[in-house]
């Protein structure tokens, strides 16, 4: 393996030649069908500057960057600590629901976070449950500006409770496995725990955490619903004011290649800063932290913590919904509501196993490899994530149906086939939540390294049976997250499936969106509760799986 | 073997993905069913046009296909697609329609049922597309804080009378830039501009939230009037939720120009596509589509006036009374669109 060492592209592939042909080639073909969408927009971002592009310079680009760098900053900062201090507390003490909690503090993924804006609205403002209990029973009114949450801060709370699981969950499955000798001797040595999260925690889960904000981050330069509904300019607003008001598709898409090179400089820039540190096992001993239990005051000051973030995130929220869905559940429950679910499930359970299989082969590769190109390679799996969702569809369209040409006209069809399949929207989930699984396997490999695989290879195992017999173990869990997540994710999806769905193809997520906006927040209720649901028990079966381990 | 067992998992894979391709192209029936089927676009969301086309098969046999999704979104996919498209393209806005007419991705239809039932100027100048609904985008206030005698027209929005009472949502949204793009039409590019500016000075709050929001601004009392559309209005008097229909009370609906150009109309309307493999089925759609039993229906449903002027609207529309539209051919709002966003930016409204 030490004979890897070169840095150069040439060295990087005669090693492959030499080695393990089937999982680097395959790693290659992934990142080229990721990239093929990728690509019209990337040479779009060579064109020439038009009129628009001028307009959108001098009056939309300023206020417009520095309110999506506030917004990224703040929901970063907040998601980061929120995510990765209760991932330290649960990881390391044992308190009342802790067990709960573990997989509890997922939920609040489970919302997508244009229905928590909405229903976090809906309670706050003047027809809310709030200000009407105040007013109908205690004849109170309230100075609106109170209750307001149509503003940065209220976007920057929304996207931080239903996106701070991203941290955790990563996190956490760093902690309970990885950093038990380390926190054991800080423990050993008397260190206080917050002491112990500030000196010892944070730094070797910097990875872990890196790898959940860059998710968070992501998600956010990407929403549209709760921006859009809050009236807060950003730099999606920019390119979809651009698209949908000015109609310029072109400088739209320039305006997205230059936000998926700013995302990629940042995830580059943090590689570099985080430079040699690496954190992985200490010792061929794999042990589970064990927790220590609080007592007295600490027991429930850690309770109330995880209780209060569950309690936001999570149960005020889906009451909320509840209460609406049962104002309307006469309306929207129909048969044919089955099938919708039925439709949803499938599509994500497909979509996110391809898409795990994917991530595993790539981060496989890019570990075994010591070459500077095959660290930087897998990146542009963040590519598609990075790319406004409805942009994507774009390009995937256009893909497709070039496909769809050539093979009409070599006569094998007699329509277009992808094109009106499901086929096109599963590709497209691919390109962009591929970067999801990755993030999550990879640190898993990370905190592996690749002394267990050396060592197996040194016993004459080759790369495939050594990942099957060894490396496959160890990172189960990680494999079984990036799969949550991206199944997750797809479930609640919004412009790709709106977009690029197949006829007569409704889920889940674009039925509560068509109610949302029109302004039928009620209506969208059961559909998004059934999304909840549907994640909630993936979410629970994923944590059954792991403590069974 | 392990390598099998990976051979293995990709032949799982390819299996699903064939699975997924056959799934798609045996549930459509046989060939003659199929070619009856009509394909349609659409970015309206509501449970009624479902019913209606539900409704259309049931009586004509002939089964209708939906894509939803936003309109760009979906000229977009339209354009990319060339001949391979949807039959029809059915949204809101006028300026949508247009902007799918100028991209040369609808054709005229010639229908006698369609000039009788739909009225001229809800039509495409081309007859590339036809208005099925009409909404108003008019001016609300509080009946105990606003005097109906105060207000008389949008233009009288940018008097300093108004400052700080002004409820209206982001320029972002298209009822807005079509808004502006009727005064560039009916004035000049720099009244429109000026009125824009006019309005962000009278602003109550920077702009947030949807129409609704807008009217429960005013019955909170955070401004005293607002812009928004009917419809939303009528939505929220019938609500399921007492709260939403006891702010709707106090509102009342002011149409605003009416001794001068009229009130603000837009419609949703339909469009067959210049590549439509099945342009017989896809007129009989939009023809029944504008048949009076349907816009019955269209019309007490959604709280939208009917285009085909034989049918009464609603009654809590009705109770507003009748008044006078502006008198532009709604193509216009496509064509000053993007100069309607340029001033939004312009005048930096949110």
């Amino acid at each position: 393996m030490w004979l890897l060492k070169g840095v150069n592209v040439l060295n990087w592939f005669r090693n492959i030649k030499s080695n393990w042909n089937t999982w680097t080639i395959l790693s290659i073909l992934f990142i080229v069908i990721i990239l093929l969408p990728s690509l019209s927009i990337i040479l779009q971002f060579a064109a020439e500057t038009n009129e628009n592009w001028l307009h959108i310079k001098e009056y939309m680009l300023n206020t417009y960057i520095v309110n999506s760098v506030i917004l990224v900053l703040f929901v970063g900062l907040f998601t980061a600590i929120i995510g990765s201090s209760l991932a330290w507390i649960i990881s390391a003490y044992d308190f009342p629901l802790r067990g709960f909690f573990q997989w509890g503090l997922i939920l609040p993924l489970a919302i997508p976070p244009y229905i928590g804006a909405y229903t976090y609205h809906g309670i706050l403002n003047y027809t809310g449950v709030i200000q009407t209990t105040l007013r109908n029973q205690w004849d109170i009114t309230v100075n609106q500006q109170y209750f307001n949450i149509m503003n940065m801060p209220g976007a920057i709370f929304i996207f931080v409770i239903f996106l701070f699981p991203y941290v955790f969950t990563i996190t956490k499955a760093f902690l309970a496995r990885q950093s038990t000798a380390l926190i054991e001797n800080a423990r050993i040595l008397g260190t206080s725990s917050w002491r112990i999260y500030y000196r010892t925690v944070l730094p070797i889960a910097r990875a872990s955490i890196v790898a959940g904000v860059s998710l968070v981050i992501l998600e956010v330069l990407n929403d549209y619903g709760v921006v859009k509904y809050y009236g807060i300019q950003t730099f999606t607003t920019a390119i979809f004011q651009t698209w949908f008001g000015l109609g310029d598709l072109d400088s739209a898409i320039k305006l997205s290649g230059t936000l998926m090179l700013l995302i990629l400089g940042l995830l580059v820039l943090e590689r570099v800063l985080r430079g040699r540190k690496r954190f992985s096992f200490t010792t061929t001993k794999v042990r589970l932290l064990q927790p220590v239990k609080l007592q007295g005051k600490r027991k429930w000051l850690a309770f109330g913590y995880c209780m209060f973030v569950f309690g936001i995130a999570f149960i005020i929220p889906f009451i909320q919904l509840i209460y609406w869905a049962m104002l309307t559940y006469d309306q929207s429950f129909s048969v044919e509501f089955l099938q919708v679910i039925g439709n949803t499930i499938g599509v994500a359970f497909v979509a996110a196993a391809i898409i795990t299989i994917m991530a595993v082969v790539i981060s496989n590769v890019s570990r075994l490899n010591r070459g500077l190109f095959s660290k930087v390679f897998p990146k542009v799996t963040i590519l598609g994530y990075s790319i406004p969702g409805a942009v994507i569809a774009v390009g995937v369209v256009s893909l497709f149906i070039g496909l769809d040409k050539q093979i009409y006209e070599w006569g094998f069809t007699s329509s277009y086939i992808l094109s009106t399949s499901i086929v096109m929207l599963i590709f497209a989930y691919i390109v962009r939540y591929l970067a999801v699984a990755y993030n999550s396997v990879e640190s898993g490999f990370e905190r592996i390294g690749t002394q267990f695989t050396d060592a197996s290879r040194i016993l004459g195992n080759n790369v495939t049976k050594s990942f099957f017999k060894v490396d496959i173990k160890l990172i189960r869990g990680a494999i079984f997250g990036g799969f949550i997540l991206a199944f997750i994710d797809i479930l609640k999806e919004l412009p790709l499936t709106l977009i690029l769905r197949p006829f007569n193809f409704e889920t889940l997520a674009t039925n509560a969106f068509n109610y949302a906006t029109n302004e039928m927040i009620h209506e969208a209720a059961l559909p998004s509760i059934l999304i909840i649901c549907i994640s909630a028990i993936s979410i629970y079966a994923f944590h059954h799986v792991l403590e069974r381990e | 073997m392990y390598k099998k067992v990976l051979l293995y998992s990709f032949l799982f894979l390819s299996m699903i993905t064939l699975a997924a391709c056959g799934g798609e192209s045996t549930d459509g029936g046989d060939e003659s069913e199929k070619e009856k089927e009509i394909n349609l676009y659409t970015s309206r969301h509501y449970d009624i046009d479902d019913e209606l086309y539900k409704q259309f098969e049931d009586e004509t046999g002939i089964k209708v296909n939906v894509i939803e999704g936003s309109a760009d979104e979906l000229i977009e996919r339209m354009k990319r697609e060339g001949e391979q498209t949807a039959d029809l393209f059915y949204t809101a806005d006028a300026g949508r329609l247009h902007r799918a007419k100028e991209q040369d991705l609808l054709q005229s239809v010639e229908s006698d049922v369609l000039s009788e039932n739909i009225p001229e100027k809800l039509t495409d100048e081309d007859n590339t597309w036809f208005g099925l609904t009409k909404r108003a985008r008019v001016i609300v206030y509080h009946k105990d804080r606003v005097d109906p005698s105060e207000l008389s027209t949008y233009e009288d929005l940018t008097d300093s009378k108004w400052e700080d009472r002004i409820l209206i949502r982001s320029s972002e949204n298209i009822y807005n830039q079509s808004l502006v793009a009727s005064f560039i039409e009916l004035d000049s590019r720099e009244d429109a501009k000026q009125w824009a500016e006019g309005i962000v000075k009278n602003m109550a709050r920077e702009p947030q939230g949807g129409d609704r929001d807008q009217a429960k601004g005013v019955a909170a009392g955070e401004g005293d009037i607002a812009v928004m559309n009917t419809y939303y209005l009528g939505g929220m008097l019938n609500s399921d939720d007492q709260e939403e229909v006891k702010v709707a009370e106090q509102l009342g609906v002011f149409f605003p120009n009416q001794d001068t150009t009229g009130t603000h109309v837009n419609v949703s309307g339909i469009g067959v596509t210049k590549h439509a493999k099945n342009k017989e089925n896809a007129v009989k759609l939009v023809e029944f589509l504008s048949s009076k039993e349907v816009q019955e229906q269209f019309a007490s449903a959604n709280y939208e006036y009917p285009a085909n002027p034989e049918v009464e609207p609603a009654d809590t529309l009705k109770e507003w009374g009748e008044f006078k539209e502006q008198d532009i051919n709604l193509s216009k709002l496509g064509e000053n669109n993007a100069e309607a966003v340029k001033i939004f930016n312009e005048v930096n409204w949110k």
